[in-house]
């Protein structure tokens, strides 16, 4: 008998005439994600993964942050096909597992078979009632026993654990993510990698305001979004001229405002120059002044593509509930100020007006300034980054 | 030189020593400050440890670095009493343990708790009825080595673990994994709280760490100040760190075709040592083969590897913390003194090679005709 791993695909039987580009990139993404040896073979039914026996464990932990996956399930294989060697291997796959109801279902895809499916289950059936202490449930068992007979091995596999559903990453384009140390931003990416969109991120850094540990948060975060999003790259901002020009000739309630559109500028520039159709965001409605729906308008006003916020209609607890589940939440709650907070007016404005925004900007040359942080960008890939050590360690 | 006592401590390999002698120079920062070169070796720290966490499929924060095993077993078991002392002060060990073990619990007695020893069967295996026995109310703690440093016998950790928490879901069970990790696969979640040294497997001396899960809570036995960990404050030392890390990937790699080997190396000497008519092979089914225990009868062991040293083989009598002693290890397997009193204790590595073998198996035949004739 062979350990054999089986994926249920997600969301994507719903995909009609482009569903093999989907399982294309769902192969390909495990493809890259998985170090080790592996054979992957796929139908539109399912997908199916053969690593050695030490590196299921491994191999199952990597399918749990990949999307396009609605259940994984550990299956084994026998090429015996006698109906003694079934009975024996269905035993022993239930030796281990505890269940007080179950029921056995029976795929016949060699119809030369001698026994029909309903045959192998109702004998099955018995054969487990006669060794474990359980009863028959075919609404609502609590596991499920399959076999699959086919020509050249006998298939079986009983409940698996849930995937991440979604989308596999990469099938709905590409997007920038304008990540900060907070704990939205994370969250909204994730969301946005969920639905199949390859993220890369950007974060505005402000030195020696903020600290190369606030940096180091960042690259800490974007490092758990490329678990689910492999070969991120992080561009890193360095906003510090800007940030200046503006405290010292704007207003000081319009601050925010016209940090956050000088943040958009230099974002759609980024998007655009790597082909990324959106930018993403943690906005969420009315958390904080720049976050009114007069000011999200009067910030957006600045860009010409569209700005995806999943997390606008989230409140705060849900997407902490979130944060905790994906693990970023510790690292987002660590204490190192990020440009969006160090200087924080007291009264920032929360209806500003557009013409106020036109007219303040005049007073800094913001086009040769974002020019500047734009040429002078660090790019950081997240794998590689990952990798620094690798050769002491 | 043929090296035949890989279980007692190993010698460190070029790549480990390459990163001790890269981190002791380029991370001078202490891992503790906010300047730069702290950050640096911070962020070294950080990698290390998740590489560590992640080979063993556990938590960052599951892993305190000690100076070895000894000092994990102290924080372990000291530990663990010093924090349940309230709901029990019961705790069982095997017979079968590493002698420090034996002497954190002479300690814990001389404070008030009381200690008892499960048995085990005559392949080493603990009996499990007898520990079922033997779990109480106010037991708080099991502690069972992986594998016995002096017989190589393995331990079903999870069926003890399942024993256990069945009798009394309380009590927590520790394991010194020392002689078991790199050897064979171990899963740390079979245990509450474990206990590692690096230099058994091809790492640095002065370098080890405590697995503590984190459902669990114990009390520090070392106070002091320093953010990277609650149980050993202090300044990290980083080159042994990440020579540990380092040691660990590497003794991981390849760990079952690795272990076919030394099985096959094991296979020849036991062949050709079982036809010596007073050589009693002290090997059950449970032995892996990295430890291979024998006793010659005739011969005084201390007497035999003097004689060995001139042709510079180097082995042990019983385990290296505890020679010139009686093998308690074979009196609880076995209960035959004399056999315990002459034992022998090769141990071998994937480093060994087949020559070796076959030349220490001339060499033995050699001293042991030289040594029964003076007898």
């Amino acid at each position: 008998m062979e350990k054999i791993i089986i994926l249920k695909y997600a969301e994507l039987s719903t995909k009609k005439a482009n569903i093999n580009f989907f399982l294309k990139t769902l192969k390909n993404n495990i493809d890259s994600s998985l170090m080790w040896d592996h054979t992957i073979n796929y139908d539109r039914g399912r997908m199916f993964i053969i690593v050695s026996e030490d590196n299921i464990d491994k191999t199952i932990d990597v399918l749990s942050y990949i999307f396009g996956i609605h259940e994984i399930v550990i299956g084994f294989i026998d090429e015996d096909r006698d109906f003694n060697t079934i009975t024996k291997n269905v035993l022993d796959l239930i030796k281990t597992q505890e269940f007080k109801t179950f029921k056995v279902e029976t795929k016949r895809s060699d119809k030369d078979y001698p026994l029909d499916s309903m045959e192998v289950s109702k004998t099955l059936g018995g054969i487990i009632l006669k060794n474990k202490e359980c009863k028959v449930d075919v609404h609502n068992p609590e596991i499920t026993i399959h076999i699959e007979i086919r020509k050249d091995a006998i298939l079986y596999y009983t409940n698996g654990i849930p995937g991440l559903g979604g989308y596999p990453v990469g099938t709905l384009g590409k997007g920038l993510l304008m990540l900060s140390g907070g704990i939205d931003s994370p969250v909204a990416g994730y969301l946005t990698i969920k639905r199949g969109v390859k993220l890369s991120a950007l974060y505005f850094e402000s030195p020696p305001h903020t600290s190369e540990e606030a940096k180091n948060k960042v690259i800490k975060l974007a490092r758990i979004l490329s678990k689910y999003n492999p070969n991120m790259t992080l561009y890193v901002i360095n906003f510090t001229k800007i940030q200046e020009a503006i405290l010292r000739n704007i207003p000081y309630e319009y601050l925010i405002t016209i940090m956050r559109r000088m943040m958009y500028r230099i974002a759609e520039r980024i998007a655009k120059s790597e082909n990324s159709k959106i930018i993403v965001n943690g906005e969420s409605i009315g958390q904080v002044a720049s976050q009114t729906l007069t000011s999200m308008s009067v910030i957006n006003n600045v860009v010409d593509m569209p700005v995806i916020r999943p997390v606008a209609c989230f409140d705060k607890l849900e997407i902490i509930d979130i944060a905790k589940k994906i693990k970023t939440f510790d690292i987002s709650t660590l204490p190192y100020e990020d440009c969006c907070t160090v200087f924080v007016p007291e009264h920032p404005v929360i209806n500003p007006e557009l013409s106020k925004c036109l007219e303040y900007e005049k007073l800094i040359p913001y086009e040769e300034l974002i020019n500047e942080a734009i040429s002078k960008k660090q790019v950081i890939k997240i794998k590689e980054e990952e990798k620094q050590f690798e050769d002491i360690l | 030189m043929i090296y035949l006592d890989y279980s007692a401590t190993t010698p460190v390999s070029y790549e480990v020593f390459d990163t001790i002698s890269k981190v002791t120079k380029e991370f001078v920062g202490n891992a503790n400050s906010i300047n730069a070169l702290g950050r640096k070796s911070a962020n070294l720290l950080e990698s290390a440890t998740k590489q560590i966490a992640d080979i063993l499929n556990i938590n960052v924060s599951e892993i305190t670095y000690t100076s070895g095993a000894t000092e994990a077993n102290n924080m372990a078991l000291i530990g663990v009493a010093m924090k349940y002392h309230k709901m029990g002060k019961h705790i069982i060990v095997s017979k079968l343990e590493h002698p420090s073990i034996y002497a954190i619990c002479d300690y814990l007695k001389s404070i008030g708790f009381s200690i008892d020893y499960v048995n085990n069967d005559s392949e080493g295996l603990i009996d499990f009825d007898d520990l079922k026995g033997k779990i109480r109310e106010d037991t708080i703690l099991v502690s069972i080595c992986a594998v016995n440093s002096e017989t190589g016998v393995r331990q079903p950790l999870k069926m003890i673990r399942q024993i256990i928490k069945k009798e009394n879901a309380k009590t927590l069970l520790h394991s010194d994994m020392t002689q078991a990790i790199g050897k064979v696969p171990v899963n740390f979640h079979d245990v509450d709280l474990a206990s590692m040294s690096a230099h058994k497997i091809f790492g640095p001396k002065g370098i080890g760490f405590l697995y503590k899960s984190s459902m669990v809570n114990i009390a520090p036995i070392l106070y002091g100040s320093g953010k990277t960990n609650a149980l050993n404050p202090g300044t990290p030392p980083l080159p042994l760190i990440a020579a540990l890390s380092k040691a660990l990937r590497l003794a991981l790699n390849d760990l079952e075709k690795k272990e076919r080997f030394v099985n096959l190396l094991n296979e020849k000497v036991v062949n050709n040592l079982s036809k010596y008519p007073n050589i009693l092979i002290n090997k059950t089914k449970y032995s892996i083969p990295h430890i291979l225990n024998i006793s010659i009868m005739d011969i005084m062991p201390e007497v035999f590897i003097n004689a060995l040293d001139k042709y510079e083989v180097y082995l042990s009598t019983n385990t290296a913390c505890s020679s010139g002693e009686v093998s308690h290890s074979i009196m609880a397997i076995y209960d035959d003194l004399k056999r315990a009193k002459h034992t022998l204790r090769i141990s071998l590595s994937y480093a060994t090679t087949t020559d070796e073998i076959n030349k220490f198996l001339n060499i033995f035949s050699e001293v042991y005709d030289s040594l029964k004739i003076v007898k």
